[in-house]
């Protein structure tokens, strides 16, 4: 289970163009993370979640009584994905991709292909490059399956038309459709900080499951900080605390403000970490 | 590879810790290198006759913004506080809000939450507030004296910093001494700095800086500062603000379908502590409304005065639960219960109770079910409590 052989098509292939060959490249590379059945697992997991919610507040809004939150889920099958997204941005999308994003180099060099695949006269500041893409790709995908498997599962268990937003502002179906498109993208720059966190950490190590976990320690660590009001001068360094602002996304006018600010935060946690993890990662000694 | 490249590529990381610093950290340094502003020299009694002549003819440009305040009160951690938006909440910690201002009569204040949001929405005569996470509009019908008017509603009336300023100013009798300090910038624009110090002993008030904008007069921020403390015990001001005319649909509101719509009066909180003596506030105190509060004394040494809900001394809990359904007294009898439990047992000629200090606010709960509160010392307070 390793890139290798893909990198070894890679001299032919950088003739017919640079831009071509990496995107070749990061198609194989993408369909090796796809295929790998832990990771299939994993997008199960996110895949399944949001049909849980929605079956769970369908069952719910059969009683007389329920809450609001459940109310308005049930009052439009569009808000399961932004409810979905919500309830899973915290720790379970961030798991996912801490587990791709970790295991990208240390897995590699756990195995001892590491260095079968830096033979190839790719470079590894290349190679990294790529490894990067392909956990964009992830963090993408992982995000965009949790929203169409909301969606799908709000459509089929509940009531679709105009979406109310939280600042109690109607819009229709279609634009609502066009928000949840902007809150996966926002969500998925959020994952993507954290990618090139677990790369870094991934860099560090030969050992793939000490990345992951530091990367996931990091977000249950960062998230428990958040938490106290003693300590609330930290909260707008703290990674963590941008992921929910996709909500900007759900009020009228559209929160640009806040959410700009998220994507600063999110570029300045991928430039820093992607620049340790390049300059760990070109200086090191690979022994396996 | 030679160690001479690794110490190169070591230093790209290094370098863009350093960029990110500096963009973190480029606000202040920009500021601290323009330094002060410098505006046209006016008196306070200048500025403050402009100013006042702007906001009471209603001339106050159109704007939006976002507003932070920010309480370090120094209180206990309030048991069920409630959330950003209750108006215990805004006591402790730091909060957002964002204002569009179209005219007197057109007002918007959103107050964000992870992914819920309350609003307060003004259109001429129509005052809605909108819950999202309880799924309800509330239309609230003004008080007969200003039916709709947005200081009918209590949110309005102490958060958006001109109402602050405003407030400021009238608590500013004779009792106090008015100077202007070195021009400030808030939110990017050059303020007047108008400094009120009380002048009466029992306060706890250092002073009060309010930052004026040099352009429209508009009250950009209003700081409370604690005696003996250096950083502001309250502070609420624009974080970011603009002068143009916000968009209509901002004043429109209708209630979204499935939400639950309610109607209720503006409620008595709103008029008891803002009235021009304390006794207006008195007329409306009975047996039944336990939580109304009151205003005894006038200046820096007012004092508000709860009486608390029956039964409550004796009964903390089954306390709680009458006062639940009214918001406010649910409000005030939580902070009650937070309060017996830190409080130090007091006693004097006016009876015996429980006192609380803060850095600015000092509060006594009498054992006959009253509480007294205010940024006082605690002998104004026994003062209150003696005079009945």
């Amino acid at each position: 289970m390793s890139s290798h052989e893909t990198l070894a098509h890679a001299a032919p292939l950088r003739a017919a163009g640079p831009a071509r060959a990496a995107a070749r490249l990061l198609a194989s590379e993408t369909a090796l993370t796809f295929r790998r059945p832990r990771h299939l697992a994993l997008l199960a997991v996110l895949a399944v979640v949001p049909v849980l919610i929605g079956v769970a507040v369908r069952i719910a809004s059969t009683d007389g009584d329920a809450g609001p939150i459940i109310a308005r889920v049930a009052g439009n099958g569009l808000v399961l994905a932004f409810t979905s997204l919500s309830a899973m941005l915290p720790l379970i999308l961030p798991l996912a991709v801490s587990v791709v994003a970790g295991d990208a180099v240390a897995g590699e060099a756990s195995q001892g292909t590491l260095r079968y695949l830096l033979t190839a006269p790719a470079g590894r500041g290349r190679l990294l490059a790529l490894k990067y893409a392909n956990v964009l790709v992830f963090c993408l995908a992982a995000c965009a399956l949790v929203v169409v498997s909301a969606l799908v599962a709000g459509l089929a268990l509940f009531p679709t038309g105009p979406v109310t937003l939280l600042s109690g502002t109607t819009v229709p179906f279609a634009e609502g459709l066009l928000r949840v498109g902007l809150a996966v993208l926002y969500a998925a720059a959020g994952m993507a900080a954290l990618g090139a966190l677990a790369l870094m950490f991934s860099t560090l190590t030969e050992n793939p499951i000490g990345a992951i976990a530091a990367s996931v320690v990091l977000v249950v660590v960062s998230q428990v900080l958040a938490v106290f009001p003693q300590l609330s001068a930290l909260r707008p360094f703290l990674l963590t605390s941008w992921w929910s602002a996709f909500d900007g996304v759900l009020r009228a006018p559209m929160d640009t403000g806040r959410m700009g600010t998220g994507l600063l935060v999110f570029a300045g946690y991928a430039a820093v970490s992607g620049a340790f993890a390049w300059a760990r990662f070109t200086s090191r000694d690979v022994t396996s | 590879m030679r160690s001479g490249t690794r110490a190169v590529r070591w230093g790209v990381p290094v370098a863009a810790v350093a960029v990110v610093a500096g963009v973190v950290a480029a606000g202040p340094v920009i500021a601290a290198v323009q330094g002060e502003p410098s505006l046209p020299r006016r008196t306070a009694a200048e500025l403050l006759a402009d100013a006042a002549e702007k906001w009471q003819s209603g001339r106050l440009p159109q704007m939006s913004g976002t507003i932070v305040e920010t309480a370090s009160l120094g209180l206990p951690a309030l048991p069920a506080a409630g959330g950003a938006t209750s108006p215990l909440g805004l006591l402790s910690g730091s909060h957002q809000a964002k204002v569009w201002y179209g005219g007197p009569d057109r007002l918007r204040l959103m107050v964000p939450d992870e992914m819920n949001e309350s609003d307060l929405v003004v259109n001429g005569d129509q005052v809605w507030w909108w819950d999202s996470a309880a799924n309800t509009a509330t239309r609230v019908k003004g008080a007969p004296d200003g039916a709709g008017r947005p200081d009918a509603v209590p949110y309005a009336k102490t958060v958006t910093p001109a109402q602050a300023a405003e407030e400021a100013l009238r608590a500013a009798g004779t009792d106090t001494e008015i100077a202007i300090s070195e021009d400030a910038t808030v939110a990017g624009r050059a303020a007047y700095q108008v400094v009120l110090t009380p002048k009466e002993a029992g306060s706890l008030v250092k002073e009060v800086r309010l930052a004026i904008d040099g352009e429209t007069l508009v009250p950009l921020r209003v700081q409370l500062y604690a005696k003996g403390t250096a950083e502001p015990a309250f502070e609420v001001g624009f974080d970011s603000v603009t002068f143009t005319p916000p968009a209509a649909e901002n004043f429109a509101f209708t209630p979204p379908p499935g939400a639950k719509v309610e109607e209720t009066t503006a409620p008595s909180i709103a008029r008891g502590p803002h009235g021009k003596d304390g006794k207006d506030g008195m007329d409306g105190v009975d047996g039944h409304d336990g939580a109304a509060p009151r205003v005894v004394g006038d200046g820096w040494d007012r004092v508000v005065v709860v009486s608390l809900p029956k039964g409550f001394e004796g009964d903390l809990a089954g306390a709680a639960d009458r006062a639940k359904g009214a918001r406010d007294g649910d409000g005030v009898a939580s902070l009650a219960n937070g309060m017996v439990k830190v409080a130090t047992p007091v006693s004097g000629e006016w009876g015996s109770g429980r006192l609380i200090r803060t850095k600015l606010v000092t509060a006594l709960l009498t054992d006959d079910g009253r509480m007294f509160a205010g940024a006082v010392t605690p002998e104004v307070l026994y003062a209150a409590a003696a005079a009945k």
